[in-house]
């Protein structure tokens, strides 16, 4: 008879406590946008600015990856997931499973910088040579094998900086440098594109990877040649836009289904001048031509 | 007359010896708290205003305030706290004053225990397929606040359990012969003397829940949010999250607010503790032995 009654209680505590769960009133709409980490910046960017054009839609903003991304439209958590890679024939069919059909909107273009210390003399560096550095099995261990010796870094050992690999710039770094290839073991996987910058900015022995909109002053961008000893291109907007850039990649957002309502609204003034100009603002290169004030 | 042997000394100089080592190491103890609290204050003092607390964030976070984050921090303790207390207490009077020792409370109680050692993240993954997806309450403080609920269950019972088993068993005793039920007991006997102790689980709880990122991040928790959370069933900021985000990812932050938003998610936590500090001593002062 007791536990009964104790039983009861702990009933109706849950229970009251559920019912006041229950309340919240919801009379604006809510575009749920997850993903890509480089794309956070802008998603959030764009989300305050399309404050002021639509004021009853809201635009909730998370990172966590574009694997993150990609994961929640499949389980029809988000309704634009942001990714800076395209989603995989895998992924596709498995949104597809759980009716979600992913519709792949290219909304900017990122170049891929690779970030060096202020200090290092080397100014250009070529695909083949990335792939010594970052790839399994790849023989650059040290910076004297690129033919420089860089001041303050001991033993001129390089350290090679990567990402985690739910990250969207890792798969599209693997991808274009190591084809299939693998990393090479002993890479230092930061979890953030501005974490990669801050220690190749404080590191003199340092190689890292991440979107362009995260240079600063303090390092040194490579200008990026094919073959070793080919001409070179320097990571820049510019450079992004028309594709001259051999690491330059589409920023995406998915949406299931073609999008319709408030997030078909949302989406096409993204790609307007008003939100291409946002991107660019950014550091990132527009998704078509635009005229910015 | 009592005359020191050279064995005496010897003693004498290892216990001094021990006691300036011993001593020591709990000095260093407390310098990694004066380190962190010192670097805390001494870089992100400068940024804390009315502001910074109280005003909503521009300028892709970079300026303006975190009033979102921290209030929904604030939320995020509150919901979950009234979640897994009742339900942690409950669990905990009922192993420690009226389940049998048998097979199924040993089980019970292993469980626990595997609860407590459960990565942050498997909870976090455990809340995303539960309350968001199969519940479909959505990504929503909700759903956040009952995976935090879950993660810190197993602090809160085994404390409870704890302080209720500190209450002497001749108490109890007592109370059963003057014909009192057992319910009676719990009620007036062995609650109140048990509660200092129940609040000390409450304590580690909120500083736990308000600090945790990963359970949050899928569950509840967005790095921008254009409106204050209405209701339970909406998604919130939250300062740990904020705090993640704006160190790693957000390029041009200045450097002083990633530290100011730590300052205030430990001052926050530090409130919080001392209210229910301070309960604890009011109440201890009125035990009677």
């Amino acid at each position: 008879m007791l536990k009964r009654n104790a039983f009861l209680l702990g009933t109706a505590i849950t229970a009251s406590l559920l019912l006041t769960a229950c309340g919240g009133g919801q009379d604006r709409q809510v575009i749920q946008n997850k993903g890509s980490d480089t794309l956070v910046n802008v998603a959030q960017a764009w989300a305050e600015a399309y404050q002021k054009v639509d004021p009853a839609t809201v635009v909730a903003v998370s990172g966590g990856g574009s694997g993150t991304g990609i994961a929640a439209l499949i389980n029809g958590t988000v309704d634009i997931a942001n990714a800076s890679r395209a989603m995989k024939d895998k992924e596709i069919k498995l949104a597809r499973d759980g009716g979600h059909d992913p519709i792949e909107h290219i909304v900017g273009y990122d170049a891929l910088a690779v970030y060096l210390h202020a200090d290092n003399p080397l100014t250009d560096i070529s695909i083949e040579q990335l792939a010594q550095i970052y790839g399994d099995g790849g023989t650059f261990l040290k910076w004297t094998d690129l033919g420089v010796e860089v001041p303050g870094c001991k033993d001129q050992e390089i350290v090679v900086i990567s990402r985690q690999n739910n990250s969207g710039t890792f798969a599209y770094f693997r991808k274009t440098i190591l084809g299939k290839g693998d990393f090479r073991l002993g890479t230092r996987d930061m979890h953030g594109s501005k974490d990669v910058v801050d220690l190749v900015e404080n590191t003199a022995c340092a190689i890292g990877y991440s979107g362009l909109a995260y240079a600063t002053d303090h390092l040194k961008l490579a200008c990026i040649s094919q073959q070793t000893g080919g001409e070179c291109t320097s990571p820049s907007v510019a450079t992004a836009s028309d594709r001259s850039y051999p690491i330059a990649r589409p920023l995406f957002m998915y949406t299931s289904g073609e999008p319709t309502g408030y997030v078909g609204e949302y989406l096409n003034w993204i790609k307007s001048n008003e939100g291409q100009c946002i991107i660019l603002k950014k550091g990132y290169a527009p998704a078509t031509d635009v005229s910015c004030d | 007359m009592f005359e020191a042997t050279r064995i005496n000394h010897k003693n004498l100089s290892r216990q001094n010896m021990f006691r300036l080592l011993l001593g020591g190491m709990t000095a260093l103890l407390i310098l990694p708290v004066i380190l962190v609290l010192g670097t805390l204050i001494y870089k992100g003092a400068p940024v804390i205003s009315f502001e910074f607390l109280f005003a909503n964030p521009t300028n892709g976070m970079t300026a303006g305030g975190i009033f979102p984050a921290l209030l929904g921090t604030i939320l995020l303790v509150i919901v979950a706290l009234l979640a897994s207390v009742p339900l942690g207490v409950a669990a905990a009077i009922y192993l420690s004053e009226y389940a049998p020792d048998n097979w199924f409370t040993r089980a019970i109680n292993i469980a626990i225990i595997n609860l407590a050692g459960v990565p942050s993240i498997v909870h976090a993954l455990f809340g995303l397929g539960a309350f968001v997806i199969f519940f479909r309450f959505g990504t929503s403080i909700l759903a956040a606040s009952l995976t935090l609920a879950i993660m810190t269950l197993p602090v809160v019972i085994v404390a409870t359990r704890e302080s209720l088993q500190a209450v002497p068993m001749a108490f109890r005793e007592a109370c059963w012969n003057m014909g009192a039920t057992r319910w009676q007991t719990i009620r007036r006997i062995v609650l109140p003397n048990a509660v200092t102790g129940i609040l000390t689980g409450v304590i580690l709880e909120v500083s736990r829940t308000a600090g945790e990122t990963a359970p949050i991040m899928f569950t509840g928790a967005v790095f921008f949010l254009p409106f204050l959370p209405q209701g339970v069933f909406d998604q919130t900021m939250a300062l740990s999250l904020h705090l993640f985000v704006v160190s790693t990812q957000v390029p041009e932050m200045p450097e002083a607010v990633p530290y100011g938003v730590a300052l205030v998610l430990i001052a926050l936590v530090l409130l919080m503790n001392s209210v229910s500090i301070a309960l604890r001593m009011y109440l201890r002062g009125k035990k009677k032995w």
